[in-house]
């Protein structure tokens, strides 16, 4: 995935944008754990606060179809609902994972 | 040698990312920065590293960025800290929060790292700006205690006139006042005076009470008649509400003779060279507030050596004790005595430590005026 337009809108260069991305990959990572850990444990609570730093994180970087879904989950967690919720897992690490290609 | 003016913001986010991007780009702009990624670890920066500002965001698990504020807002060395929350674009109650907790802004997340430099800037001056006028104000205030204090005689000035004195202004326009008036070699007065209030108002009315006192206090007119003429004045000039009580002592150490006038303060102790201590109790009005005042008046025939205490209610009153001068100068008459030894150089603050120990801070401006026949 090319990050020049991303770097530049941030007002940094591209190798730091790159830093920034493979730290935001290892947070999300972990994230997604906790999310899925909420799930497991059916707390909905716990899923929406580590939806709500990824959507944060992504937001702030530019990565706005993560932002999306992390925020739609977010709200969801937040209504006290996990639905579908291995769907969006799913696609979220899918969407993670297309920022190292 | 180089100075280097760098400022510090402590940047808290449970976020890495968020942590990071925000340390770049200010960091490239020359500001130290401390990061946390948890609420206790931002309090115990804060009071650590005292940074210009802090950036704060408020949904953390555990200690949230509301607790955060809380806390540094109730600390003495953090609550002037400005702090710039981070918070979701639509979270109105979250922000309405963050500022009746005290924050200077917010900056809304998704957030745009030049934003961010762009608001800690405007906060830095802001913050700068209210520094600056602080200290102006202060140094003004400095000001006006040293023109205060430079009112006030020193025994080394006056030698004939045998007193020693201890004056304590707890903020810096006092509302305790003395002087002492030269009258003649063997003519001395001792003047005593407690503003009500301690504005600056009263710190002006200081220089006027001086100009009266010089002016009315001469072999010319009797105590009695100068305190009056000094009324009349002060009733004239005086704001509305304000009024001072005060005493005024005159000591002819030719003919030995001590009067006494009480416009509504607390009693002269008088400390005889041979005996007990008492209270010389006269009951008056007060002064500048009254046309046709009638002040108290005690005359007395006194021997060389003879003591005079003359202080402000700060000495013998407690608010958080609720003692008033009229039970509390009772009380303290066993103390003069204690002190009775020492040379009259040294009562006055033999006294002070004996009531409120060395490191004893009094809840009110104090003026102790001992003065020896």
């Amino acid at each position: 995935m090319d990050f020049s337009d991303l770097a530049l809108r941030l007002g940094i260069d591209k190798e730091e944008f790159k830093e920034l991305a493979e730290l935001f990959i290892t947070t999300t990572r972990s994230d997604i754990k906790k999310i899925k850990n909420g799930v497991l444990g059916h707390s909905p609570a716990d899923a929406a606060a580590a939806s709500h730093s990824i959507k944060g994180a992504a937001g702030n970087l530019g990565f706005d179809e993560i932002f999306s879904l992390a925020g739609e989950m977010e709200r969801q967690a937040k209504g006290g609902s996990l639905d579908n919720f291995d769907v969006y897992i799913r696609d979220l690490e899918k969407k993670v994972n297309a920022l190292i290609g | 040698m180089e100075q280097k003016q760098s400022y510090t913001v402590l940047v808290v986010d449970d976020n890495l990312l968020n942590l990071r991007l925000i340390e770049k780009a200010l960091s490239k702009e020359g500001y130290r920065i401390f990061c946390a990624d948890n609420g206790p670890d931002a309090r115990a920066l804060a009071q650590r590293e005292k940074p210009d500002l802090i950036l704060l965001d408020i949904e953390m698990p555990g200690e949230s960025g509301f607790d955060v504020i809380r806390k540094l807002k109730d600390g003495s060395e953090t609550n002037a800290i400005p702090v710039l929350f981070l918070t979701g674009v639509s979270e109105v109650d979250s922000k309405l929060k963050g500022f009746d907790l005290g924050a200077v802004d917010y900056i809304t997340k998704p957030f745009h790292p030049l934003e961010v430099l762009a608001r800690v800037r405007i906060h830095l001056k802001l913050s700068i700006a209210t520094n600056s006028l602080i200290a102006v104000q202060a140094a003004k205030l400095r000001q006006l205690t040293e023109a205060q204090v430079s009112m006030l005689p020193t025994p080394a000035d006056n030698p004939s006139a045998r007193f020693s004195v201890y004056y304590k202004a707890l903020e810096e326009a006092g509302g305790d006042f003395y002087d002492i008036l030269n009258i003649s070699e063997n003519i001395k007065g001792y003047f005593v005076a407690d503003f009500s209030g301690h504005d600056i108002k009263t710190s002006y009315l200081t220089a006027s009470v001086k100009a009266l006192l010089a002016q009315n206090c001469t072999p010319v007119y009797s105590p009695m008649e100068s305190m009056k003429m000094i009324n009349d004045v002060l009733v004239e000039i005086m704001p509305p509400g304000k009024y001072l009580t005060a005493c005024y002592m005159h000591i002819n150490r030719t003919t030995r003779k001590l009067t006494i006038i009480n416009a509504g303060h607390p009693p002269v102790v008088c400390l005889p060279v041979n005996g007990e201590p008492f209270l010389i109790k006269t009951e008056g009005d007060i002064l500048g507030m009254f046309k046709d005042a009638h002040f108290g008046s005690q005359i007395l025939t006194v021997s060389p050596g003879d003591r005079f205490f003359i202080y402000s209610d700060g000495l013998v009153e407690s608010a958080e004790n609720k003692i008033t001068w009229v039970n509390g100068a009772d009380s303290l008459l066993p103390v003069y005595r204690e002190i009775a030894g020492l040379p009259y150089e040294e009562a006055p603050e033999a006294l002070i430590d004996h009531l409120f120990g060395k490191e004893g801070s009094p809840e009110d401006d104090i003026v102790v005026l001992c003065v020896e026949v």
